[in-house]
């Protein structure tokens, strides 16, 4: 028994240390600069105690505006990727034909990072639809990013686009898992596709939903490359996503101080979310 | 077999901790050989210090922003070396005004501060205090064009080198306006310039230039997206105005923006012209190289607000526009026409925490590039920048635009340039991003021009 237990902390030691030094420290270490009022450069930084917390609370309406707009983002984001995702799974795991070929493509644009994407999608976005706006007349494509509207909606597509092939790949396991049994017993008591998708694949497939929802959602949260390179903030700030508010914060404006109590209070609120979610989810789980 | 499995258990675990600590082993190594490293470099340098009267020796890292000089400034520095044998030069350049400000924060936490860096006027020389080294007693100090080191001077101390001079305007395509027939070198005023603009508009949209340039489809384009061209370069024109330089600004409490009226005829006249003129919010996503490599230099347009920086630009796409390119002086109407703005974009500062042989390379690689005869050349014909200083003689920039810039600045037709004195960000990215709702039409222009002036006050509490 003895033995056992000293096994154990064994194990776990590896994966504590490097828990501790690369996220338990730097995020006290965080917290702390969070008091202060340092700048990013000066050698003497003041205690200011909670007042940066103060200036977030009573008043930053950009960080506000980021922080709404971020959620509102994130909440439409994880129904289109997963819904999307959810789809594709489906189309691949059905009898079409090149299916192994369609998984591959829809899988690729996960592999391209994040800020050629977004330059991909810019000029999608401007030359792009502006081509199809100057010979089709129609004003709808026209000005794609230049318009608050249309930005959160290039955002969107281009978020669905890079991830619902990830999460694609995780429904495929899931609904690939599902004994065929079940359906064919289905089939011979004459239940049709959507009735079998209703009753068995989506009720099977529930834990898979717990991961992809979970994953997108704090994807979506901390998205900053994508942001940055598809719209910058424009037009004026108002796609402006709480890293890139972050970032800003702290290297334009040169207060490191500010931006870490952002940090905190926006690694709170992720974490407050994810967990709700993740707790709501496998709540249903359970009920299987 | 369960208790092998829990021997097995065992050594497995006892080999993960041990490849722990054998990485720790390892970095610990590293460092202690850095460190060794580093003290051999120490002696080297007191070696050298001993006997300096032979040649300078050792390294001299250089981190710099300017990525359009990248090529030649590394060629410069090879130059440099064979010069002095002893001498190994780093350089390394990150691109872009913020990028290379959060790059140079991380680089100055690190062990690996750099000799030589750039600094941008009096928010920086206050920002990087402990690490600026006074330069007032270097050899080029006397030659430096007036009034270019007042805004990186401190109690008599010159904390900064200017790097070139940079001047901006309405760039125009000298061979559109001659196929239109108007003679733009004679444009000084505002309603001229409207004048002229409208004349050229009128035959783009009746399709009198169609033979000779097929694409032109507007006389301006104006990149709102580019928040530095709205909310610095343009801004600058009404409320550079108030202050004779960024250090006047840098100390204002408060922006009185008595010229905003005239700021609004200059960006509606930008606007007025361009193919989104029906339409201004399609500005927002129209970015600068739209403007200028997709735009000037393909012909599609005529005119950019734009400065001597975009030569080399042009010149690439096609070398015969940009050889005939022409400066129209920007006007704020009714109280400045037929100046242009000049300034100096970046200093070159240099580490004073690096140490004394570091820092002699550091102050004898800067007086070579911008005083030396071969510097001088470089400095000229392969960076393409308008010289800061005074005894360059008959070295002229080659290019049309640097020349028309350059001339403007010796004749004194010049208009100040302070951006660099605002409050921290707020040129870009408050009336930058307000000119932007201006133009979607969110907002007045008079609102506009209250949050610029609230943030300004905001700012300098």
């Amino acid at each position: 028994m003895k033995q056992s237990k000293v096994g154990f902390w064994l194990f776990l030691l590896p994966s504590l240390l490097a828990f501790t030094i690369v996220v338990l420290i730097p995020a006290i270490w965080g917290l702390g600069y969070s008091l202060t009022d340092w700048n990013g450069i000066s050698h003497n930084v003041h205690f200011v105690g909670f007042q940066n917390y103060k200036t977030i609370f009573l008043g930053d309406k950009d960080f506000l505006h980021a922080f709404l707009f971020t959620t509102l983002f994130s909440f439409c984001a994880v129904i289109f990727i997963n819904v999307v995702g959810f789809a594709l799974a489906l189309l691949v795991t059905s009898k079409v034909k090149c299916s192994t070929f369609m998984r591959t493509v829809f899988f690729m644009p996960n592999l391209i990072g994040g800020i050629l994407l977004g330059f991909i999608w810019q000029f999608i976005f401007i030359q792009g639809f502006g081509a199809i706006s100057k010979i089709t007349g129609i004003q709808g494509f026209s000005n794609w990013l230049s318009d608050t509207t249309t930005s959160f909606w290039g955002l969107l597509i281009l978020i669905t686009w890079q991830l619902s092939g990830y999460m694609m790949i995780i429904y495929i396991a899931y609904i690939q898992s599902i004994s065929n049994d079940l359906i064919e017993a289905a089939q011979i008591d004459g239940a049709n596709y959507i009735q079998r998708l209703r009753k068995i694949v989506i009720p099977l497939v529930r834990p898979a939903f717990t991961i992809g929802m979970f994953l997108s959602l704090s994807t979506c949260f901390k998205l900053y490359d994508q942001n940055l390179a598809l719209t910058n903030g424009g037009p004026y700030n108002s796609t402006e996503m709480l890293a890139l508010n972050i970032y800003n914060t702290a290297f334009k404006y040169n207060d490191l101080g500010l931006a870490q109590a952002k940090a905190v209070i926006f690694l709170i609120a992720v974490a407050t979310i994810g967990l709700i979610q993740l707790y709501f989810n496998k709540k249903k789980e359970a009920e299987m | 077999m369960k208790i092998t499995k829990k021997w097995l258990a065992c050594i497995v675990a006892c080999m993960m901790v041990c490849t722990a600590f054998v990485g720790c082993g390892k970095s610990d190594d590293s460092k202690k050989a850095s460190d060794v490293d580093s003290t051999t470099k120490g002696d080297n340098n007191a070696v050298v210090s001993e006997d300096s009267s032979t040649d300078l020796e050792g390294t001299l890292d250089i981190f710099q922003f300017k990525v359009e000089i990248n090529d030649a400034l590394k060629a410069a520095t090879e130059k440099y070396m064979k010069l002095h044998p002893g001498v190994k030069v780093n350089l390394e350049t990150v691109g872009g005004g913020d990028d290379y400000g959060a790059a140079l924060r991380t680089k100055m936490q690190n062990s690996d501060q750099p000799d030589i860096y750039n600094i941008g006027g009096p928010q920086d020389v206050k920002d990087w205090n402990d690490n600026l080294e006074d330069l007032s007693s270097e050899e080029w100090i006397p030659n430096v064009v007036n009034g270019l080191l007042d805004d990186v001077s401190k109690d008599s101390k010159v904390f900064g080198m200017p790097m070139a001079i940079e001047g901006y305007g309405f760039i125009y395509n000298k061979g559109i306006f001659e196929a239109a027939g108007i003679d733009a070198e004679s444009l000084k005023t505002f309603d001229e310039i409207d004048a002229a603009f409208g004349k050229l508009k009128e035959k783009i949209d009746n399709g009198d230039l169609k033979d000779q340039y097929q694409v032109l489809e507007a006389v301006i384009e104006y990149p709102a997206k580019e928040k530095w061209v709205t909310g610095m370069h343009t801004s600058n024109v009404a409320f550079g105005q108030e202050f004779a330089n960024c250090t006047e600004a840098y100390n204002a409490k408060e922006l009185e923006f008595t010229y905003s009226n005239e700021l609004k005829d200059l960006v509606d006249l930008q606007v007025k012209y361009t193919t989104n003129a029906d339409n201004p919010s399609g500005l927002n996503a129209v970015d600068y190289s739209m403007q200028a490599g997709g735009g000037l230099a393909i012909e599609r347009v005529a005119v950019i607000q734009q400065g001597n920086w975009v030569y080399p630009v042009i010149k690439e796409i096609d070398e015969n526009i940009a050889d005939n390119l022409g400066v129209i002086p920007i006007p704020l109407k009714g109280v400045s026409e037929g100046n242009t703005p000049i300034g100096v974009p970046m200093y070159w500062a240099v580490n004073s925490q690096s140490d004394d042989n570091s820092k002699a390379i550091a102050k004898d690689f800067l007086n070579w590039l911008y005083q030396s005869d071969e510097g001088k050349n470089i400095v000229i014909d392969e960076f393409n920048f308008i010289p800061p200083f005074t005894n360059y003689g008959d070295l002229k920039p080659a290019d049309p635009v640097g020349a028309e810039i350059s001339q403007a600045a010796t004749e004194g037709t010049i208009a100040p340039w302070v951006f660099n004195g605002c409050p921290t960000s707020w040129a870009e990215n408050v009336l930058g991003a307000e000119i932007q709702a201006y133009l979607a039409g969110n907002k007045t222009w008079d609102e506009v021009i209250d949050t610029a002036k609230e943030s300004w006050k905001d700012a300098r509490k």
